[in-house]
């Protein structure tokens, strides 16, 4: 008997020692020294799903050293870690410990063309994932800003030039006086607890997608039209508006095209803007008088399907009219001059800068029709086509193309009216 | 039982004592306990190099940044680091970063984080500052505040071992904890119904909002049928008054119109930027406008009976609202009894 009391005595000694032992562990670690807080501590960030990230050498573009290479609006989610997401603070300091949650934040700054890094967004969600979705090109760094409340019996390092409370005495006295209020003297802001930071960014190239937006203009030099004094005019008018809003049409009235008629081709709506880069749309929209035999205004708008190139994910929009298409043609009168403009913005800069194109009138060979002096001018019909078999095919073309070769193609098919018939009389003479 | 199969016993029991104390720790440090790392699989440290530099933010004029600020007065301030310096460091924690050279700007962020909230305001400024400085405007009060700035540069270094260039950040983070003081009164009205469902409201709100010097001005706005009984639903704007202990509205701008007879229920909308002094709060009807209200009416009563009263010739509902750093809010609008 006495040797079992005996044994179990022995046995309780040694379960307490060892339920104590890892306690008395970390404790014998910590008790001695208080040791300062670091204010800041390293973190990873890095892209989770990155399967839709772009190889090195993609385009045949050289990238830094590190940088991420990204497609315009294809969403990938970002994930950080720090020591300062932990469940406690012992990898900031011994004894230290966490007053509350981090708060976290994602941010993304675009590098402008003098190199200056300029906030595009900022997000405060305390989460150390994020979806992020650039959706214009350009040099980007994803930022991730981390920071957390840490007490710590050993209190902070001392700021640069004198401590908090001096400073802070001085200055809240101040700003008491200034305010009217009591109460406040300034200290120490929240006891020992001590804000530690943590950040890391990244580089992102991101690559353009999207094909550039497009305007035409033609106005004829005839009738109560005041035809612009000359063709850098009107591209100079539509290169106003076509930043302005943003590659979209300017008005959707057909009576705000009686001076010139206008076809539109840009990325589209509000809503159908920013689509991943192999589903996206371009919309097509026509104004004026030009698109009909008989002269009427008309306003139409639609939406086209954009091709992708699998390998360099470069979008094209053609356009092509015809008899058999939704825009058929343009109809000028015969005997009117008439001058063409094109311009075209891209997202690459935000659409913040219009470039001329050049639109071109060919014939059926692709033989470039030359101008009557600073206008074109047609004085034999070919429309209907079936009574002026023996006049040629006119066609107008156009091409923009971006940096990254996105491109925005148009073939029409460019009908020469009798002018009294078609405009006048409302039927064939 | 042998002596062997005791110390088999034995050793089986400390075994089971010690593993019980590691598996408390381990539950410890689930997911669980840390939300914000829901789904994250990736270390907290860098895999490769990514130098984290001192970084020390001050007062313009190189003081140190006070413990106490003011709600929407600005504070312009310095950041402080290599980062800035011509060259990145040659080494790093012992690691020498040979050709080491900036490829990029250094890009700075600094926040205002209200730890009370656990929510931060980016700061931004319209002026063109160096790209060291930011002007810091703390636009809510809190007792638990910090402003944190956050820098980074993209820099390049031939590989020690390799010899191929390799592209890392630069970082240099630091924040400075500081309490913001309430200077904005509070911005209460009252809400006031009489038998029959009529009822009318006045409330308050800043405008321009984080005026800064001071006086704060605000402007009251009324609706309900007992202000325009013609059009309930129409919001009457008083503008322009100083939002302070001396909100008088003047008869002739708007008023609050019952029977003679009338029964007043009367709700206060405490309202203040920060945090009101509830204790302070006293509202009811006084006698004139102005200066320290005088109640005609029993203090904050949820009803008041005309009829019951001895009311002066200009009565004026009122409402006097103090927050608990001492702003305080004395609104009068007129009372007219029909």
């Amino acid at each position: 008997m006495k040797f079992w009391n005996r044994f179990w005595f022995v046995v309780a000694v040694m379960f307490v020692c060892a339920s104590v032992w890892p306690v008395y562990g970390q404790e014998g670690d910590t008790a001695t020294e208080t040791p300062a807080l670091p204010s800041s501590v390293d973190m990873s960030l890095g892209a989770v799903n990155s399967e839709m990230a772009m190889p090195e050498g993609f385009r045949g573009q050289e990238t830094e050293e590190g940088d991420l290479r990204w497609l315009e609006d294809v969403g990938i989610l970002m994930a950080e870690n720090s020591d300062l997401y932990n469940i406690d603070a012992n990898a900031i300091a011994e004894s230290a410990s966490f007053e509350g949650p981090p708060n976290i934040n994602w941010e993304i700054k675009k590098e402008d063309e003098s190199g200056n890094l300029n906030t595009e967004s900022s997000e405060n969600t305390n989460v150390a994932s994020n979806p992020c979705n650039i959706t214009d090109p350009g040099y980007y760094q994803v930022h991730n800003g981390g920071a957390r409340q840490v007490s710590s019996a050993g209190g902070a390092e001392d700021a640069v030039g004198g401590t908090d409370e001096e400073a802070g005495g001085e200055a809240g006295g101040s700003s008491t006086d200034t305010a009217g209020n009591t109460g406040d003297e300034g200290g120490a802001a929240s006891g020992d607890a001590q804000t530690v930071t943590a950040q890391q960014r990244i580089g992102i190239q991101v690559y353009d997608c999207t094909a550039p937006d497009v305007w035409i203009a033609f106005q004829e030099g005839a009738g109560t039209v005041d035809m612009a004094a000359s063709e850098e005019a009107l591209k100079a008018q539509m290169v106003d508006r076509i930043i302005e809003n943003l590659g979209k049409p300017f008005s959707t009235d057909a009576k705000d095209f009686e001076d010139a008629s206008y076809i539109f081709i840009e990325e589209g709506k509000d809503d159908e803007r920013n689509s991943i880069p192999w589903e996206k749309t371009a919309r097509l929209s026509i104004a004026g008088t030009l698109f009909n035999e008989r002269g009427a205004p008309k306003y139409e708008s639609g939406k086209l399907s954009s091709i992708i190139d699998k390998k360099e994910y470069t979008n094209h929009v053609s356009v092509v009219g015809g008899e058999d298409k939704s825009v058929k043609g343009v109809y000028v009168r015969r005997n009117v001059p008439f001058i063409i403009a094109a311009v075209s913005t891209d997202n690459g800069n935000k659409r913040a800068s219009a470039g001329e194109v050049e639109v071109k009138i060919v014939d059926a060979n692709d033989q470039e029709v030359a101008r009557d002096g600073d206008a074109y001018l047609f004085r034999v019909p070919n429309y209907p086509r079936e009574e002026y078999k023996d006049q040629p095919d006119y066609f107008f073309t156009t091409q923009a193309a971006d940096k990254d070769g996105n491109m925005t193609t148009i073939r029409m098919p460019l009908y020469i009216v009798n002018t009294q018939a078609a405009f006048e009389g409302g039927s064939n003479r | 039982m042998n002596k062997r199969s005791i110390l088999v016993i034995v050793a089986i029991m400390v075994s089971l004592a010690g593993s019980v104390a590691v598996l408390a720790q381990d539950s410890a440090t689930g997911k669980e306990g840390t939300p914000w790392l829901e789904g994250i699989n990736m270390p907290p440290h860098p895999e490769d190099l990514s130098p984290v530099l001192p970084l020390k933010i001050y007062m313009e004029n190189g003081e140190a940044i006070p413990a106490t600020l003011t709600e929407d007065v600005p504070v312009t301030l310095v950041a402080d680091t290599a980062i800035f310096d011509p060259e990145p460091p040659a080494e790093y924690n012992g690691t020498e970063l040979p050709n080491a050279k900036w490829s990029r700007n250094a890009a700075v962020s600094w926040f205002f984080i209200d730890w009370e909230k656990n929510k931060n305001i980016p700061a931004s400024s319209s002026v063109q500052m160096a790209v060291n400085q930011m002007i810091v405007t703390p636009i809510n009060p809190t007792g638990r505040g910090a402003i944190t700035c956050h820098i980074g540069r993209k820099m390049r270094y031939s590989d020690p071992v390799t010899g191929k260039n390799r592209g890392t950040f630069a970082n240099a983070s630091v924040g400075h904890d500081a309490r913001v003081l309430d200077i904005t009164p509070p911005t209460c009205g009252l809400e006031i119904s009489v038998q029959g469902g009529r009822s009318g409201t006045f409330w308050v709100a800043e405008n321009p909002p984080n005026k800064y010097p001071l006086p704060k001005m605000a402007d009251v706005y009324f609706s309900g049928a007992l202000i325009n009984e013609a059009d309930p639903a129409a919001i009457l704007t008083v503008q322009g008054l100083e939002l302070g202990s001396g909100m008088v509205v003047a008869p002739e701008q708007a008023a609050v119109h019952v029977p003679a007879d009338a029964v007043l229920n009367i709700k206060v909308n405490g309202e203040d930027n920060y945090k009101l002094d509830t204790a302070k709060l006293k509202y009811g009807i006084c006698k004139g406008a102005g200066g320290e209200p005088v109640p005609v009416s029993a203090i904050n009563a949820s009803e008041i009976a005309l009829a019951e009263l001895e009311l002066p010739e200009k009565p004026y509902l009122y409402v006097d609202a103090t927050d608990v750093s001492g702003n305080r809010q004395v609104l009068y609008v007129p009372l007219k009894i029909k």
